[in-house]
Order: structure tokens, then sequence, then C-alpha cells
């Protein structure tokens, strides 16, 4: 499952919700795979991936020293060590990933992988992104896309 | 001068800040909240079909969507001079209830809760859901889940999807139910009810029968007295879908009662030069600073508020509970602020037996869920209860129904000056001396947790739990130290 995580209204926090929609677009037909869009984090993030195999969540991320349209890639455990301190999104991801790990262990997914895009806070209400994030959406689009098409189940 | 922040605060939604100033003797000499805000939503929205409003506005906030989404559908009813049938009605309130259960769960069980079954001052690597669940048992953390998740599964039958439910129009709903999707309702309705019993009992064994917690609740740490604001019926019941605005002054006599669309004679917004967002206070009575009491505008908005401003619930064991609660505080209005936590679990057993009333309630399945409208568009002003608060979406369109202007006060905010008071409040009462171990500082930090604030809507910004950094400064403003709290 591909999850777009983001606010369409708010810019670059988009981004995930983007390259979902256009990795639909291109991986649509693949009956293995299946498309999904959220817009709020914690709980209810967890609670989209329970029963799945494989989860690849896409994510904007905000941090500090890191240039805008990075991507870049996480696991859960990573969030472990800077839980809560980077990804407005994914705030509260590991202690809401242990919570169903010890109460329903059998749904939770075998591989969760979390691709991040680097953006700026920004304070104003917009569906546009900014220049270098939407080139960065598009490279992810591209590397998500080989890798899937590479390899059928898309696991490291 | 010393300064402690607490920045953001831990375990709530959207980038709070606690600036605490410490005198030369380690007292507290002030303490600050303040929260950034997004701008541009009124430009943003302006221009566009005003039907958008509802899919857009549950988009500020990834904590209490459906909320927005009820607020801006009502307020969609006005604009276009229409009223719904019956079970359009019933409908978009059993979705409600729904809601409340998912909301007011996750905060009692997930954010508020291991403050007691853990302590208010246990070590900091405790006083989370997993210790908690560690604590009471994986088989109640099982139950929690479940039941969340059922009232989401509800949620999405009436709305089309789990989150962000798309299911109001300006006349009604989308989409009528059928007798299965009626039946399933009704099942989890039934074990909803006995699950907010199990947690008026647990609330009862972990807290109630706790001299020390009981003791906690009524100190006068979290004592703030207010004015109070909520939905009310016709019989001055709580009611979380409509209804009139009720306000009661800090005795507990009714102040005002008005209908949403006159809300501005109502309630005025003031600014402050130090935090982005507005103070909203009774215009009649005016703002006087943050300062508590009659003589002050300033009110709440919260679940213990809703039950102040009620003569009772409208369903038996939400007012047998209701009674017990008022009768074991011994006051009405109750301003002991960490009271909302059981007002709370009174609103969650309503929300509850309100959900089941509606799912044997003989029109719901009915299919005449919508009127259409043909009167020209104008204004239109929608009240809902958020679980944090009185909500309103005020919208203003052409004749051709684009959006001219948009005006939300939504929950959190009506409490933002309360909120203020009553961290400065246990502040002041806790810090002594200089001592800001990490224990007080939580307790502090429980004065705020007790509102359920979700500044992700107040501010519009996103959903997003943070770490909780404490800067303490000296008199000179220069960071003696630093703690971070994961």
């Amino acid at each position: 499952m591909l999850l777009g995580v983001g606010n369409t209204i708010m810019g670059d926090d988009a981004v995930g919700i983007h390259v979902v929609r256009r990795l639909k677009e291109k991986l649509g037909s693949r009956t293995d795979l299946e498309f999904k869009e959220l817009s709020v984090g914690g709980l209810r993030l967890i609670e989209e991936m329970l029963g799945y195999d494989q989860v690849l969540i896409i994510d904007s991320i905000e941090s500090k020293g890191k240039k805008t349209g990075q991507i870049r890639e996480f696991s859960p455990d990573q969030f472990k060590e800077t839980e809560q301190t980077v990804a407005p999104h994914i705030t509260n991801f590991a202690t809401a990933l242990e919570l169903y790990k010890r109460l329903e262990p059998s749904e939770i997914p075998s591989t969760i992988r979390i691709f991040t895009i680097d953006i700026e806070p920004k304070l104003t209400f917009t569906e546009e992104m900014s220049e270098p994030v939407r080139d960065a959406a598009t490279e992810l689009v591209e590397q998500i896309t080989r890798e899937v098409q590479r390899d059928p189940t898309h696991s490291k | 001068m010393k300064t402690i922040t607490i920045n953001p605060v831990t375990r709530l939604e959207g980038h709070g800040k606690i600036s605490i100033f410490l005198n030369e003797e380690g007292n507290v000499e002030n303490a600050y909240f303040q929260v950034p805000e997004l701008r541009g939503f009124e430009k943003f929205c302006e221009g566009r079909p005003v039907e958008e409003l509802p899919d857009i506005t549950s988009r500020i906030c990834g904590v209490c969507p459906e909320a927005h989404h009820i607020a801006s559908t009502k307020a969609l009813d006005r604009l276009f001079h229409v009223d719904p049938p019956p079970t359009a009605k019933k409908l978009r309130e059993l979705l409600y209830s729904a809601f409340f259960i998912a909301d007011h769960t996750t905060h009692f069980y997930i954010l508020s809760g291991p403050d007691f079954i853990m302590g208010p001052t246990a070590p900091k690597a405790e006083r989370n859901i997993l210790s908690a669940i560690g604590k009471v048992g994986l088989e109640v953390g099982t139950s929690i889940i479940k039941h969340r998740s059922d009232a989401l599964d509800v949620i999405a039958m009436i709305g089309g999807k789990r989150i962000h439910p798309t299911c109001g129009v300006p006349g009604g709903v989308s989409k009528p139910i059928t007798e299965i999707e009626r039946a399933k309702i009704e099942a989890i309705a039934e074990s909803e009810v006995e699950f907010a019993t199990f947690s008026l009992k647990l609330f009862d064994d972990m807290v109630l029968h706790n001299k020390d917690y009981l003791n906690l609740i009524t100190s006068d740490i979290y004592a703030t007295e207010t004015y109070y604001m909520g939905l009310v019926d016709d019989k001055n019941r709580v009611n979380f879908y409509d209804g009139k605005i009720r306000v009661v002054d800090p005795q507990g006599k009714e102040f005002a009662k008005f209908s949403a669309s006159e809300y501005q004679q109502h309630i005025a917004e003031h600014v402050e030069p130090w935090t982005y967002l507005k103070y909203p206070y009774l215009k009649k009575i005016g703002w006087k600073g943050l300062v508590s009491g009659k003589d002050s505008g300033i009110y709440r908005a919260t679940p213990l508020a809703r039950l102040n401003v009620a003569d009772g619930m409208a369903t038996p064991l939400a007012q047998a509970e209701y009674e017990r609660m008022y009768k074991t505080l011994g006051t009405k209005p109750v301003h002991a602020t960490l009271a909302t936590h059981w007002a709370r679990l009174v609103e969650l057993m309503y929300a509850a037996e309100r959900l089941l009333e509606l799912s044997r309630d003989s029109e719901i399945t009915n299919p005449n869920v919508r009127t259409i409208p043909t009167a020209k568009p104008d204004e239109g002003v929608g009240v809902v209860e958020a679980p944090r608060g009185t909500l309103i979406h005020h919208y203003k369109t052409d004749q051709k129904g684009m959006v001219k202007n948009v005006n939300l006060i939504v929950g959190t905010t009506n409490n933002h000056a309360a909120i203020s008071m009553s961290i400065k409040q246990a502040a002041e009462r806790l810090i002594k001396k200089g001592d800001v171990s990490d224990g007080i500082l939580n307790m502090v930090e429980m004065a705020f947790r007790a509102y359920d604030p979700c500044y992700a809507c107040a501010t519009h910004t996103l959903p997003g739990q943070m770490p909780l950094e404490v800067n303490i400064y000296n008199k000179d403003r220069r960071v003696l130290q630093t703690l971070r709290r994961p």
C-alpha cells in the first residue's frame, strides 16, 4: 500500500499526497498495489496501515539544517530515536505503532518504509507547491516506480 | 528574572509554548502561553463555490475534521435558506455522536489518562499510553482501540470515509442508510454504552477512590472561576449538534441564551501583541485582561462548561452520572479544571446513548435525506459543539454562492484566555523557590491538557505532537538549563 500523507491546502506539506496521486496514475493497473491519501497523524495513521503486508509512507518533513527538496528514507525504528522532533505528520508515530504492535501484532505490516521530502515550514494556505519540492516529487515518483517495478514485493 | 519555557507542550496537537517567568526568589511572576497562527485562510476561501467549504474547512484540522464538516454544512443550510428533512438531521447527529465517542475516548485514554493511571509525578518515561496499558492490561487496551475504531466505522457508514466525511450537503446528507447498516450501528452503539460504563468505573477506581487525586482535582491549583458556554436543547440539556448557545455566570446563573446567528452580539475578540491567537470574550462584560471572576468577560467552552451551562443530560445513564458528578464535587458550576476529564466521560456516555437512540429511531432509514435548495444564497452561520468547545462557522457569499467572507471561532480559541490563566495559576501554586522538577512541570502542563486543546485548528496548524522543551533562563535571559522531553 502506498500512503501519501499531507494537507492539500498547505502547499509543500501536501507533497506526499501529490506523489501518491502520480504513482496511482503510473501504477494504478497493478492489482497488488493500493493507494491511499491521509491528512491526519498519530493513531489514525497507524489504523490506515493495519492488515497490509507492506506499506510505503510518503510525507513531507521539516527539519533543521536540511535542504528543501531533499529526499530521505526512514525506517519506523529511526523514529524512535528522532521521536516527535522532526516530522509533523509522523509525530507520535513510534508510540502509536508500538501501541498497535502490542495490541494487534498480527495486523502490523511486515515492512514499513517512510520516504520524506524536506520542506520549509510555511504559515500560509495555498494549493501550490514550491519549485524544489515539485522537482523532488517528480524524482521520488521515478524512484519509487523503479523500485516497485524492479521488485514487485518492494521490500528491502 | 528566571524564565522557564515549556515549548512545545507535549501530547497535544500543534505548537504550543509556555513561558514561565520567575522572580529573584524563584517564585512565579508571570506566565504566558503562545501559539503561532497560519495566515490567509479567509483569502484562500474567497471566490470559491461555498459548497466546497465543508470539505476545505475539514482540512484545517487533522484532529476533528468531522466537527468542521458538520458546522460548515449547517452554515450552508442557513446560507441557502433550506431546512433538511428530519432523517438528514438525525443522520448528521448520529455521525456526530460517533465522532464524539472516538474523540473523547482518545483524549481520556491516550492523552490524559497516563497522568492519572501512572500518577502526575511518575517518571516521565512512564507517563505515556504504553506504560498505562501495561498497568491496566492489554485487554483494556484492545477494548479502547476497538471502541475507537468501531466509532470511526460508523462515521464511514454515514460520511463515506473514516476520516474527512463527505456526506454533508446544504439541505441534508448525500445518502440514506440501509437497514443492514442501521443494525450494525445499533450493535456498535450497545457496545459503546458498555464501554462508557466501563470508562466511568475505571475513573472511579483509579481517580475518585484515590484521595490524593480527588484532592488534586478540587484543589485551588486547578480552579478558575469564569463564565461558561455551551449548546443546549429546548429543555436546557446538553446537545452537541444543535440548539441555542447558553452562557452562565461564575455563580451558575443564566447570563445569555442566543442563536448561532446572533453570536457577534455576544462574542468579541481581543488581540494581544505577544500572541497570534485572539482571545474571545463576552462582549457585554468586556475584556478586563487575563483575570477570572464575574467582572471579566472570559468564558470557557469545554466538556465541563457544557455540563455547567446545562440543567441536565438528555439520556438516562448520562443524567445519572451528571447528578453524581455535581453531588460529589458539591457545587455547580464546578470551576475545577481537572474535573473536565470527568465531564468528558459523562459526555462519552451521552454520546454512546444518543448513538443508540438514533440507531433505533423509526425514521433513521427513511430515504428522504435531502431538501434541494432553491433560494438564493447570501449568509449563514452554523454552530456545533466540537469536543473542545463551541465551534462557529460564518460565511457570506454573492448571489451565485461564491465566497465573499469567512469567519470561524473554533473550540480551543474560546478557551485561549482561560488556558493562559489556568497555566499561570498552576505555575504560581506549584513552583516555589525555583523548584521546577519534571513532575512539577508536568503538573503545570496538566492544567493545559485538561482542555484537550487542539491548536491544529485554532491556529490552523497541522496535527503534530511535538517534544517538550524547557528552557530556564536567569534574570538576564541567559539560558541556565535546557530540558528536553521526547
